[in-house]
């Protein structure tokens, strides 16, 4: 079976500086991968690099989406296949909620169906309510969910999130993983998502990918993760590793 | 490193039927009755500019009644139909084009004060004007201001566009930075040729600066007509882009938008019809900047309609401030660049205090 996402010894240079090296894993259809690691370790630059939203860089290696190099994708049939949500910080669109998830529906050519996915987009994500408030006027962790429901409206198979619960409390973060969850059981969506949640790649299964300065530190079953001493390597910092009380998957705690 | 086997969940998932999540049925939504409110109030900003653009020939230093224009031979008819018609007309055309040049570089920018000049054509046409009322009409075999003009427009246009690729790619803040080095070197140099000048030399210079509709030939009013109006269709067929461009680059390159494509059609497009049209009136000022923005506060940021709603209003807008210049000081005349200078500063401050209360300029 062909991976939905093959990355070959993929190294990324922006200025002079290394960003990324000799990368290379694979997702298959319907997978899901959490990426972690510490700051500026390339999270969000692997991420941008499957949408190939880097500018001025220089790449070497490769990145195959379905089999077929990224870059010989146009960019609408790209859009077609990777939903992206961007981190909510930053400039702040002056659109109200549905206007940015109908602007979602560009690449797709089914202008019918534009009113119906974007509605579900807004349903899946509890933001009906909110649907026609301007974005300026929500909270980060609403507008996180916006930008969410935008990428969903693109209706694709494959879901990349660039730090999704960044901006939630703990009951939006924890409603988030599970929708999270569930597109990908469900729907059988392939979500890769960039988070700082250690507990995370647990709470979500599937697989885990570990980043430290550019280089790929770990990358196997999220479980797998949290035996040996991958976190504190990464993080150089140590964690606590405990049970978890209901569902005993693996839990860590700062020090 | 290879794969390994996906989770049992994963799995377990497969056995389902592949499902995209969005695929339920059309749910009820509240987009029919607010498109129609945009589209009633579209429809009534246009009826209204129209109301407004036919009745500036009418009106004027002396008011032409109706029954004249009908009357073959009546010299108030000739007066209507030879020169006030063509003079509302190229308004019209002007305001438009100005209008929609502001309109595409505040998007492009995602800045309000953003203005058809900020990239400099403006400045780069005053160059070339005066560089030619200073050297006199032998410069360069008499092609006289609107030549001159152009030539000038073209320049700054090359050179920002040179300046912006020097640095890898069409990046957006990079484009600003030539656009405002370029207009602030021009404008200087237009202040030195000033200097150098004589007095009457620098009188012509100072007139075609404030920006006028006098003088300007009815044979020029086909190529503006052609040139605002290919430029407006071109800026409305990309409107998805600029819509998904205000959102930010990153999210339009993620929905599909070849975003450095679209940026430079814009950037070619908007400089050819600003520059064309500051070098047959001269840089009249605000327009670029006010209309746009009035239009959004009542129609929002969907450039598919903002568009028309610009092109008209825009339009409208310098029609009125050419009859506000032609009957204030009658039989003198106002440069029109001046009225819309004096109602620019007002809306500024009324802008300001907007944006107080709404907490956001944007």
């Amino acid at each position: 079976m062909t991976p939905i996402l093959e990355v070959k010894g993929f190294s990324l240079v922006l200025g002079g500086v290394g960003l990324l090296k000799d990368i290379s894993f694979t997702v298959n259809d319907g997978q899901y991968l959490s990426i972690i690691g510490p700051n500026g370790a390339g999270k969000s630059t692997l991420v941008k690099a499957l949408l190939r939203l880097h500018n001025g860089v220089k790449t070497t290696g490769s990145i195959l989406i379905n089999g077929r190099d990224l870059h010989s994708y146009p960019r609408k049939e790209l859009a077609r296949l990777i939903g992206y949500a961007p981190q909510a910080g930053g400039w702040i669109p002056p659109y109200t909620i549905r206007e940015l998830v109908l602007l979602s529906r560009y690449p797709r050519p089914d202008k019918k169906r534009d009113l119906a996915a974007s509605d579900k987009a807004l349903t899946l994500t509890g933001l009906t309510a909110l649907a026609d408030r301007p974005l300026n006027s929500l909270s980060g962790g609403e507008r996180q969910k916006a930008y969410i429901a935008a990428a969903l409206a693109q209706e694709t198979p494959i879901l990349a999130l660039d730090e999704p619960s960044a901006f939630l409390d703990p009951k939006h973060a924890f409603e988030l993983d599970s929708l999270l969850k569930d597109l990908n059981l469900t729907h059988h969506l392939t979500v890769i998502t960039v988070t700082h949640d250690l507990n995370h790649p647990a709470l979500a299964g599937g697989l885990a990918l570990v980043l430290k300065k550019g280089n790929l530190l770990f990358f196997g079953e999220a479980n797998a993760l949290f035996k040996g001493s991958i976190l504190e390597e990464a993080f150089e910092h140590r964690f606590i590793h405990l049970a978890h009380p209901n569902d005993g998957r693996p839990v860590v705690l700062s020090q | 490193m290879t794969n390994p086997a996906p989770n049992q969940a994963n799995q377990a998932s497969k056995q389902a039927p592949k499902q995209a999540p969005n695929q339920a049925p059309n749910q009820s939504s509240n987009q029919a009755p607010k498109k129609a409110s945009k589209g009633l109030k579209l429809t009534g900003l246009i009826v209204l500019a129209l109301i407004a653009v036919a009745l500036c020939p009418f009106l004027g230093a002396e008011l032409i009644p109706l029954k004249a224009i009908m009357t073959p031979g009546h010299p108030e008819a000739e007066v209507f139909w030879a020169l006030r018609v063509p003079r509302t007309i190229a308004a019209f055309l002007a305001g438009s084009g100005l209008a929609l040049g502001g309109m595409v570089f505040q998007a492009l920018f995602r800045n309000p004060l953003a203005t058809p000049y900020t990239l400099g054509v403006a400045s780069g046409a005053s160059l070339g004007a005066s560089v030619y009322f200073w050297l006199g009409i032998s410069f360069l075999g008499g092609i006289g201001p609107l030549g001159a003009s152009l030539l000038g427009a073209g320049l700054s246009m090359a050179l920002v566009f040179l300046a912006t690729r020097s640095q890898g790619g069409l990046s957006t803040p990079v484009m600003l930075l030539a656009g405002v080095i370029v207009n602030f070197f021009f404008s200087s140099l237009v202040l030195f040729i000033q200097y150098l000048s004589s007095a009457s030399d620098s009188l012509r210079i100072i007139g075609w600066l404030m920006g006028s509709l006098v003088g300007l030939e009815t044979a020029r009013l086909a190529d503006l007509g052609f040139i605002v109006l290919t430029g407006g269709i071109v800026i409305r067929s990309l409107a998805p882009e600029i819509d998904l461009l205000v959102s930010g680059e990153e999210i339009a390159a993620s929905r599909g938008v070849e975003v450095a494509r679209t940026k430079l059609i814009i950037f070619i497009v908007a400089s050819i019809m600003v520059g064309a049209i500051v070098s047959l009136t001269g840089p009249i000022g605000f327009v670029g900047l006010m209309v746009p923005q009035a239009a959004r506060w009542v129609l929002g940021w969907s450039h598919r309609i903002l568009t028309v709603a610009v092109f008209f209003l825009g339009g409208a807008y310098l029609a009125a401030a050419d009859l506000l210049a032609r009957v204030i000081l009658a039989p003198a005349e106002i440069p029109i660049g001046v009225i819309t200078a004096l109602a620019g500063g007002p809306f500024f401050l009324f802008t300001l205090f907007s944006v107080r209360r709404k907490g956001q300029l944007l």
